[in-house]
């Protein structure tokens, strides 16, 4: 059994998050979840106030665990979102793309637990400073909008530069993974590719097989020329983008290139053309399971594996 | 050393670039900064003069002379 501060923090059985992914991470999945004994995160992501407090409602009808909300700080729709989260006060909320701090005082004042996504230390400082509750230290690995330091390098120099919980992101899909990160001194995990290819996931079954059939060198990043660079598995949408990336094209072309196209993998199913955000680890996952048995299978080969590492590699002494 | 000499000598350091091509005007955009590089430089400089920087006052800071300003108007009311 692993019991860490996020555990208590969160109230939950397992320190296991699932990232807040824009599209991807609805109440069914979030709801999962969050009943299988982790912390189930709603992704905002461009959603109106009121479509994010309808899913807000339908998660609540699903599960009585406690559950996250993800906001995506670079969204046009933060202000009402935020005003939606000040009114429903999920338990959680989660930042990504940016400073959460002006929000964190009314938040915090309103009982929500604040856990920032933060990609580099000196943010992780300064939200310590201003009364973040946790941080998620977020790799390079994972899918999505990244930073440029991986987690194995990250995670530690953000645990040395904080008393706070930090949880690890980036790479994480099993049970080797969960207990590296512990090891690297995070005291839980999130995962976002591991939960798309959940049976609960609501992703078309074209997003999640592209995924499962991926490989080692099948992501890709994109748009490191407009500042917000982007993994996503290759295909003939990150092609344009290199295209346009060789040619030097202004960042709002690529912005334009880039709109609706998350969208259009995970609603629509269409791999060719959509924006297949997934992290590195993607050719690491092979199959489509319960949420609860990712969670179980998980927590079962941490706890097998961390008596293998004693009895294998490691004796007392020089001998 | 004064404070505009070792801000200007932190920034140098920092993001790379020869003192002599920072004038009173460059803005951290110019120097190839993006947010999270102006956020160590902000730590740096906490560091160097022993203050605490709010967000709040980092936000308004974004020329070099900005940065001397500010980083003298708040050793004077110490």
């Amino acid at each position: 059994m692993f019991r860490t501060r996020i555990c208590e923090l969160l109230n939950i059985k397992y320190p296991i998050l699932q990232g807040g992914m824009a599209w991807v991470a609805t109440a069914e999945l979030a709801s999962a979840v969050s009943q299988a004994g982790g912390l189930g995160i709603i992704g905002a992501g461009n959603m109106p106030g009121e479509l994010l407090r309808e899913e807000i409602a339908k998660t609540r009808s699903l599960t009585d665990k406690p559950f996250g909300v993800n906001i995506m700080l670079l969204s046009d729709y933060v202000e009402e979102q935020m005003k939606v989260v000040l009114e429903e006060r999920p338990a959680v909320i989660t930042t990504g793309a940016g400073n959460p701090g002006p929000y964190l005082p009314v938040l915090k004042e309103r009982g929500i637990k604040v856990i920032p996504v933060v990609a580099s230390v000196s943010l992780a400082m300064r939200l310590e400073r201003i009364g973040a509750d946790a941080l998620i230290a977020e790799g390079s690995e994972s899918g999505g909008h990244i930073g440029e330091v991986s987690t194995m390098a990250l995670v530690p120099q953000v645990v040395d530069a904080v008393s706070l919980p930090v949880i690890a992101a980036g790479g994480i899909a099993d049970g080797r993974g969960f207990l590296a990160a512990l090891a690297l001194g995070a005291e839980g995990v999130q995962m976002g590719t591991r939960f798309v290819c959940s049976l609960e996931c609501t992703a078309h079954p074209a997003y999640k097989q592209a995924i499962v059939k991926a490989k080692d060198r099948d992501t890709v990043v994109t748009g490191r020329s407009t500042g917000h660079p982007v993994r996503c598995l290759r295909n003939k949408l990150t092609r344009q983008f290199e295209e346009l990336e060789n040619q030097c094209a202004p960042p709002e072309e690529l912005e334009e290139l880039g709109r609706g196209k998350l969208r259009l993998a995970v609603v629509e199913g269409d791999v060719e053309y959509g924006s297949l955000m997934a992290g590195e680890i993607s050719g690491l996952i092979k199959d489509i399971k319960p949420v609860k048995e990712i969670i179980e299978d998980i927590l079962r080969e941490a706890e097998e594996l961390l008596g293998l590492l004693n009895s294998r590699f490691y004796k007392k002494g020089d001998e | 050393m004064d404070i505009a000499e070792r801000v200007r000598s932190i920034i140098a350091e920092r993001l790379n670039v020869n003192p002599e091509e920072i004038t009173l005007e460059t803005t951290f955009e110019d120097l190839g900064a993006d947010s999270l590089d102006v956020m160590d430089l902000i730590m740096e400089l906490e560091q160097e003069f022993d203050l605490e920087i709010p967000d709040e006052d980092a936000e308004n800071i974004r020329t070099i002379e900005d940065t001397i300003n500010y980083i003298r108007s708040r050793i004077q009311s110490q």
